[in-house]
């Protein structure tokens, strides 16, 4: 710098800086790194919720060519209206409405950049000063950093695991207080792999109904149910409780890259007469980036249209999947798995340390199965429980089965017992 | 809800409402509204930045195709990362590069939800307690929309329209103190149709140096140029302060609705990583939402492949209506045009209040011309100057003659000259 120069008085905003340390994507990146160039096994990623790169999972040609005829019509290449494309709130207010003893209207429903932005959006909406949130543990941690970005206050209730990962209600009922501006409820769950039953999706609304909040429900998942529970939305209880549903169709069509999701509010009661909530909902999308309105053009055509057998095909594979995937888990004394997945891409499995020679914890296990085996899991305290491992069972059936066997070996090469 | 039960507590944060209100969207629902259900006559849209609706306007189908091969590759289905994909920024880096006397790396580039949420990114990551930005004015009022939702303090310099709307240089160095982080320039500009010299801009980056901040500039209207002042990137100058330049294909290639823009950072001594800045960025890229994997995955063949002559005839057609509006205007003595518009899709008129009756300011003028000629102006007001209208003429020629044979009508019908 020259003689007389001023500095330049560039500062970033500081509350940015590893905002996403933890985040699910910033871990995967230092796992991958982490894999040995030079081995010869290929990479397997059994760490996030996207099996597109396997060719089992594709989406349904429907939707492609919803998307294409939308695009070519030249119908869609304005701006949309912020709240979303009138014929899109509808199609997706008439789809949700199928699962609910009312009915939804296009107004209860606007259109966000897929599931994440719905809850960048609903976060944003209920950050007043002051206000906290409840979220689960484990969770997604996506809530956990825009709650932080948001400035909203984070407390945590715990999912029972052997219930079920049931919520653990008694805890929420503590936590929430005059400040408490939401419980999330992610169900199917992630990363838990859990369908709550009808019951216990009641004894939430009505917890919620005593305490005075509304339930961010995230359904991003829905329908993806192979068990023996079948997936009951939340707003079935909306009339005791008010229910923000989040969703998209990015897991359920298998395009997350087409970032279409919605925010719907359950509201039969009209408990939120009144309330600026509405309002401050539009404000907020007065102020943010919407979908293209192309591929909202095309969303009548992708929930009317797409047929029946492409979602039983998906859910097979994903029964399958996930029955392998616990089945040949038991085999592994190394770990515990709770709960035979019901629904969504995951499960959860404890480590058992103590068998481990030199494994100090969850990402210590999967740092070196990255090096090792080139397999890539996420650790279990992204998601709020340490020393555990959330596994993606949605993967082509030989790769997961690849996977596990990948599992197995490094467990036994680093087994205490290995040691004498 | 039965006697005595739960109050609901849920309130929402008050200041989105605010916030809100301000932005050209809002202001515009509010003069559509005063259209008269009852005039048979098509509305005249010349409060817009949006003209993909009229036939002289249909993107390339290039563009289309490019698409329609992107989603059938089935390769595009998946997650991107949160910077963007490989190829979009390599392709967007290229393509900028043809401008630059440097070559920008894919690295310079992250891809957004359209320009608007590169805006976003931008006033997130330079907001700290006490920080301010300098904005021009008149100017775009998502700016302030956001600055204010991100409690970032704005001060305005102007821009002067008997310069033909250049940067007051003097009024940026009277405001800006030692929070001064930013100045923000929107050129091609928007809403007053100018083209920034080579000379001026480096004026612009010369008085940045000087005090110590970056310039961020808004080119999304980039190459819609039609006058004789060719585009010149900010980014030129890099060398001589940090810019930020933000853009998309909205404008030039006539489709806003498909959201993908980009943020680059041009910074070849690299002042802004030493800063923190870039990281950020992709700090706050990581915790939101991302533009849709297969458009990005297009933009290779959107940029490489669209073809010269799609452009001029964009432009053609911009240069033709430009003309229009200038010619026009010169015949009625109540609006004033002081400079031909030269880019983007914008021209600011002034109202000569004095000349016309019961008309009390910009905000009158167009809900009274929505109501009584079916046509749908922006008030100057809404991008801070009042008193002033700014009009699109990218529309169809002939509805802008329509348009502005009407404006005309009502004028007259206004005249305090009776």
């Amino acid at each position: 710098m020259e003689n007389g120069e001023k500095n330049f008085n560039v500062r970033g905003n500081e509350k940015l800086i590893g905002s996403s340390d933890t985040a699910i994507r910033g871990v995967l990146a230092l796992l991958k790194d982490n894999v040995d160039q030079s081995m010869q096994k290929p990479m397997i990623v059994l760490g996030h919720g996207d099996p597109t790169s396997f060719s089992g999972f594709r989406t349904t040609q429907v939707a492609e060519e919803a998307v294409i005829e939308a695009l070519k019509s030249a119908q869609y290449n304005c701006y949309a209206p912020t709240v979303g494309l009138l014929s899109a709130r509808g199609a997706v207010a008439e789809y949700l409405s199928r699962d609910l003893p009312y009915k939804l209207s296009s107004t209860n429903v606007h259109i966000t950049s897929g599931c994440a932005h719905a809850i960048e959006i609903i976060l944003m909406v209920l950050a007043r000063p002051g206000a906290n949130i409840l979220l689960p543990k484990p969770g997604f941690p996506y809530y956990d950093a825009r709650a932080e970005f948001s400035e909203i206050e984070i407390r945590h209730y715990d999912l029972i695991s052997d219930r079920g990962w049931e919520i653990n209600l008694d805890q929420v009922e503590a936590l929430a207080d005059d400040n408490t501006a939401a419980m999330v409820v992610i169900n199917p769950g992630n990363p838990c792999g859990s369908v709550y039953s009808y019951q216990h999706l009641e004894q939430v609304a009505m917890t919620a109904q005593l305490l005075g909040i509304p339930i961010i429900a995230d359904e991003v998942y829905d329908h993806l149910t192979f068990g023996s529970n079948p997936f009951v939305p939340m707003g079935v209880f909306a009339s005791l409780a008010p229910v923000f549903t989040l969703g998209s169709i990015s897991k359920r069509w298998l395009a997350p890259g087409w970032r279409l999701g919605w925010l719907a509010i359950c509201d039969p009661a009209r408990n939120f007469q009144g309330n600026t909530i509405d309002d401050c909902i539009k404000g907020c999308f007065n102020i943010v980036s919407g979908p293209p309105t192309f591929i909202q053009g095309a969303i009548p055509q992708i929930l009317e249209n797409t047929r029946e057998e492409f979602f039983s095909d998906i859910n097979a594979k994903l029964k399958e999947c996930a029955g392998i995937a616990y089945s040949k888990i038991q085999e592994i004394p190394w770990l515990t798995c709770p709960l035979k997945p019901e629904g969504s891409m995951f499960l959860m499995v404890r480590l058992n340390l103590g068998m481990f020679e030199d494994v100090a914890d969850d990402m210590d296990f999967c740092l070196k199965l990255a090096r090792e085996e080139a397999l890539i899991l996420l650790p279990g305290f992204v998601m709020g429980m340490k020393n555990w491992l959330r596994i993606t069972f949605a993967a082509e059936l030989s790769a997961l089965q690849d996977g596990i066997g990948r599992i197995k070996s490094f467990c036994v090469r680093h087994s205490l017992a290995a040691a004498h | 809800m039965e006697n005595g039960s739960v109050k609901w507590k849920v309130k929402g944060k008050q200041q989105l409402n605010s916030a809100s209100a301000v932005t050209v969207r809002a202001v515009r629902d509010a003069i559509m509204s005063k259209v008269s259900p009852t005039d048979e006559r098509p509305i005249i849209p010349l409060g817009h930045g949006d003209p993909s609706h009229f036939p002289s306007f249909r993107t390339t189908c290039t563009a289309e195709e490019a698409i329609v091969d992107a989603v059938r590759s089935a390769k595009f289905h998946c997650y991107s990362s949160s910077v963007g994909i490989l190829p979009a920024r390599r392709a967007v880096a290229e393509y900028l590069s043809k401008d630059l006397p440097y070559r920008l790396s894919p690295d310079d580039v992250y891809m957004t939800i359209g320009c608007t949420q590169a805006i976003e990114i931008m006033l997130a990551v330079l907001s700290n307690p006490g920080a301010n930005v300098l904005l021009p004015r008149p100017g775009y009022p998502y700016y302030e929309a956001r600055a204010a939702f991100e409690h970032l303090e704005v001060r305005h310099f102007d821009l002067l329209p008997e310069k033909g709307w250049e940067v007051d240089l003097d009024s940026v160095e009277a405001i800006a103190d030692e929070n001064t982080v930013a100045m923000f320039i929107v050129n091609p500009g928007n809403p007053c149709g100018c083209v920034y010299t080579y000379e001026h801009l480096e004026k612009v980056a010369k008085l940045a140096k000087k005090l110590g901040i970056m310039v961020m500039a808004d080119e999304v209207y980039d190459h819609l140029t039609f006058g004789n002042t060719p585009f010149v990137p900010m980014g030129v100058f890099g060398t001589i302060v940090p810019v930020v330049t933000v853009g998309s294909i909205s404008k030039r290639w006539i489709v806003p609705g498909w959201r993908i823009g980009w943020l680059v950072t041009n910074d070849p001594k690299g002042i802004l990583r030493k800063s923190g800045i870039i990281d950020c960025i992709v700090g706050y890229l990581n915790v939101s939402a991302d533009p849709v994997t297969f458009v990005q995955g297009a933009l290779p063949q959107i940029l490489e492949k669209t073809k010269e002559d799609f452009f001029s005839k964009i432009n053609g057609v911009m240069k033709e209506a430009a003309n229009i509006c200038y010619d026009r205007f010169k015949e009625i003595p109540y609006i004033d045009c002081p400079y031909k518009p030269e880019g983007s899709m914008f021209v600011m008129v002034k109202i000569n209040l004095s000349l016309l009756e019961d008309i009390d300011n910009d905000m009158d003028f167009c809900l009274k011309v929505a109501k009584e000629e079916s046509v749908i102006i922006l008030p100057g007001c809404a991008v801070g100057m009042s008193n002033w209208l700014r009009i699109t003429f990218a529309i169809e020629p002939s509805s802008l003659e329509d348009g502005l044979a009407r404006i005309k009508a009502f004028c007259e019908r206004h005249s305090k000259m009776q």
